[in-house]
């Protein structure tokens, strides 16, 4: 009895053997590419299985959650395996990967196809993530989803209570108080301030509006700085008017507050745009309007958090592997990418008749990417965004004051920066 | 005759080298899968961006971080340990006795034990919801004011929050091995008992209590290992948070090892857990030789 099981996986092995022999032949091309889980790797997956019709190379997909895709790549950069011949990755990865040089620059790549560098067609902002030093450097990646953080508001709301599209925090802090007081069961702002991202992806707009950054000229961080410390005691002060538990709220607890009608304004990512608009989920088809950041010492920033694609350096295909990327991020196929319901990177999309029909928030979205902000460019960012999101998280739960929070959290910074150097 | 002998010869020409060669398998995948990969992560843990040396373990005193995620993994180790040991103990002496429908209760009581902590958490952290979660919400119907009772946000609610989900989830396991070994005490000395004519205290104190302190012992060890390890349903409760306040020493090794790619660091700190829970489980192992030599 063994002896068969033994036999018969002997068997199976032989038989998968060759048939990795058989796919290794070096007369068929093949692609390997790692994508998000979500809207933004099914565009790419979708987009690779029409190459494939197209081209003739086979294109394998790895697709990951968010939370993993980071550290598979990571070790797979660190393995030097080659695994991947074109990687997703999240903007604020990008600064960690470029400096590391576990990127292939693109530049010379584009020159060899008859291109100076990029096409001018691209979003400034969008193609600033993807250099790097920011924005002057060498290229290392594409950029593929336009996202970047947007208003969101209750206009019917706005409009019962005469008030106007806020210009500017105070505006938001007003209608916050007007709302949750006129409105029964209605909560005047929901914010996210759970650790780590969620805290600092809420917080980094009211801090650039109140003047705050988080290092000076030389590098040091200055999140303590009054404008920092005002801009946390503001982001307390919203805070009443958002509902309780806000402290652990994440991503999916701000989008069914909008959904549920119990809210009536907030910072979040357009993804969650297009699901106000279903009736299955939503109590609010028609009432929510968007519109960018608002400012105040400073005009409103939103943060950008665009999808790029990269070639790795270790890859063993990076001629064909730039074929796809410069497909796939053409104009046509983006457009495709935004019609599945991906933001584009490209200004002519922003104003495309057919999107601007089925994405009527465009106009407010192009706006915000324009004059989006990265978050800052260290390769510690991870490090740096826990810590930091920690000690914001424990403001708004109330262990901390503002104060506190933002002294304890500029000293860990602190910390971190000396340890990278 | 001859033949046996020949047997016999051939045994003991073999007899050294025999045990050896059965034995190598099980050691090859000992080296390969465990000793190994410990050699590998000392001396991963020894390496720092300056070089090598004994940074990553200094670093570990001033680190506030870890200082912290440790005593709370010591805090919930120590209250869920605690609560569940005594509920445990307490359904396996009720579902012990001759109780109508008790074949119901012990297989109702099993139901948490068998989910996946990740879908424990999952389901507790829906519950917990302050806005739209089931435990409010009764709350709400029987008139308790709820405003205030955030769980999971609230730095004073959250870590009893994470500590009740853990004894919900792990009391039938403790339960179930009490029950074992209630089961495994004969009834003569209770006879004894009976008729020297003990209370019911004082049986439980010197008969019961004694002849299950092995099974005791064993439930607390494997507990406790588990406890200090703690990590899928607070990562997906909290998250470690709010504002670390549920941070436990696994997620921080969690995050240091994948979020910020330092190994070294990570590998020491996972040492000093290694460690810790060694030193814990020596001593009740020791409790344990020592208890079964009496008897």
């Amino acid at each position: 009895m063994r002896l068969t099981i033994l036999l018969a996986l002997l068997v199976v092995l032989a038989v998968t053997s060759l048939s990795c022999n058989k796919d290794q032949q070096p007369s068929r091309k093949e692609l390997t590419l790692a994508v998000v889980s979500g809207v933004e790797g099914d565009a790419l997956k979708q987009a690779a299985a029409d190459y494939e019709a197209k081209t003739g190379v086979h294109i394998n997909i790895a697709q990951f959650p968010y939370a993993n895709l980071f550290e598979k790549e990571m070790i797979d950069f660190n393995a030097r395996t080659g695994a991947y011949d074109l990687i997703m990755l999240d903007d604020p990865w990008f600064p960690t990967f470029a400096s590391k040089q576990f990127l292939t620059e693109l530049t010379p790549l584009l020159q060899k196809r008859g291109q100076n560098g990029p096409d001018s067609d691209f979003v400034a902002t969008s193609l600033a993530v993807c250099r790097h030093p920011y924005e002057t450097g060498a290229l290392y990646a594409l950029p593929y989803v336009g996202n970047s953080q947007l208003f969101f508001y209750r206009k019917d709301l706005f409009e019962k209570h005469d008030l106007n599209e806020p210009g500017n925090w105070m505006d938001v802090l007003v209608a916050a108080k007007t709302i949750q007081e006129k409105e029964n069961g209605m909560y005047g702002y929901v914010m996210r301030a759970a650790q780590g991202n969620a805290a600092v992806a809420d917080f980094m707009p009211i801090f650039w509006a109140f003047g705050g950054e988080m290092f000076d000229a030389a590098g040091k961080p200055t999140v303590n700085s009054p404008a920092g410390i005002a801009a946390l005691e503001f982001m307390l002060a919203l805070g009443k008017y958002s509902p309780p538990g806000y402290a652990s709220f994440n991503a999916d607890e701000v989008g069914a507050h909008l959904l549920q009608g119990t809210a009536a304004m907030s910072i979040n990512w357009p993804a969650w745009i297009s699901k106000f608009d279903d009736p299955e989920r939503s109590k609010v088809i028609g009432k929510i309007a968007f519109t960018v950041l608002p400012g105040y010492q400073r005009r409103g920033q939103a943060e950008i958090g665009n999808w790029l694609i990269a070639i790795p350096r270790d890859s063993q295909n990076i001629e064909a592997a730039m074929d796809f990327l410069v497909w796939a991020t053409s104009a046509e196929q983006m457009k495709l990418s935004a019609l599945r319901g991906n933001p584009p990177t490209r200004k002519s999309l922003f104003q495309d008749a057919e999107l601007l029909a089925k994405h009527p928030a465009y106009p407010a979205q192009l706006r915000s990417l324009e004059t989006s902000r990265p978050r800052p460019r260290t390769p510690q960012w991870n490090e740096i965004e826990n810590a930091f999101g920690i000690f914001l998280s424990k403001a708004n739960s109330g262990a901390l004051s503002p104060a506190e929070a933002m002294n304890q959290a500029n000293a860990e910074i602190e910390k971190i920066v000396q340890r990278g150097q | 005759m001859p033949k046996s002998r020949r047997l016999s010869n051939a045994g003991s020409r073999r007899g050294p080298l025999l045990p050896y060669l059965l034995l190598a398998p099980a050691v090859a995948v000992l080296l390969a899968l465990s000793i190994y990969p410990l050699i590998y992560s000392i001396s991963v843990s020894l390496q720092t961006a300056a070089g090598w040396g004994l940074g990553n373990f200094t670093r570990l005193l001033s680190d506030n971080f870890f200082l912290t995620a440790m005593a709370h993994t010591f805090v919930y180790a120590i209250a869920a340990l605690t609560c569940e040991f005594l509920l445990g103990l307490g359904l396996a002496l009720l579902l012990n006795s001759q109780i109508r429908g008790r074949g119901l209760f012990r297989a109702s009581l099993l139901v948490p034990m068998m989910l996946p902590p990740v879908v424990a958490g999952v389901v507790w952290r829906l519950l917990l919801n302050p806005n739209f979660g089931a435990v409010n919400g009764t709350l709400k119907q029987i008139g308790i004011d709820t405003e205030s009772l955030t769980w999971t946000a609230s730095p004073r609610l959250a870590m009893l929050s994470v500590i009740a989900v853990d004894v919900w989830q792990w009391t039938p396991f403790v339960f179930l091995v009490l029950l074992a070994g209630l089961q495994a005490i004969p009834q003569e000395p209770y006879e004894a008992a009976l008729i020297d004519g003990s209370s019911r205290w004082q049986t439980f104190r010197h008969v019961t209590l004694p002849l299950l302190k092995p099974a005791i012992l064993i439930v607390l060890l494997l507990r406790t290992m588990d406890l200090l390890r703690v990590f899928d349903q607070i990562f997906i409760l909290t998250e470690g948070g709010p504002g670390f306040a549920t941070e436990t020493i696994s997620l921080y090794i969690y995050r240091t090892a994948f979020r910020f790619f330092d190994f070294g660091y990570a590998a020491a700190m996972s040492f000093v857990l290694l460690i810790v829970t060694n030193v814990i489980s020596v001593f009740y192992i020791r409790v344990l030789k020592h208890e079964t030599q009496i008897q």
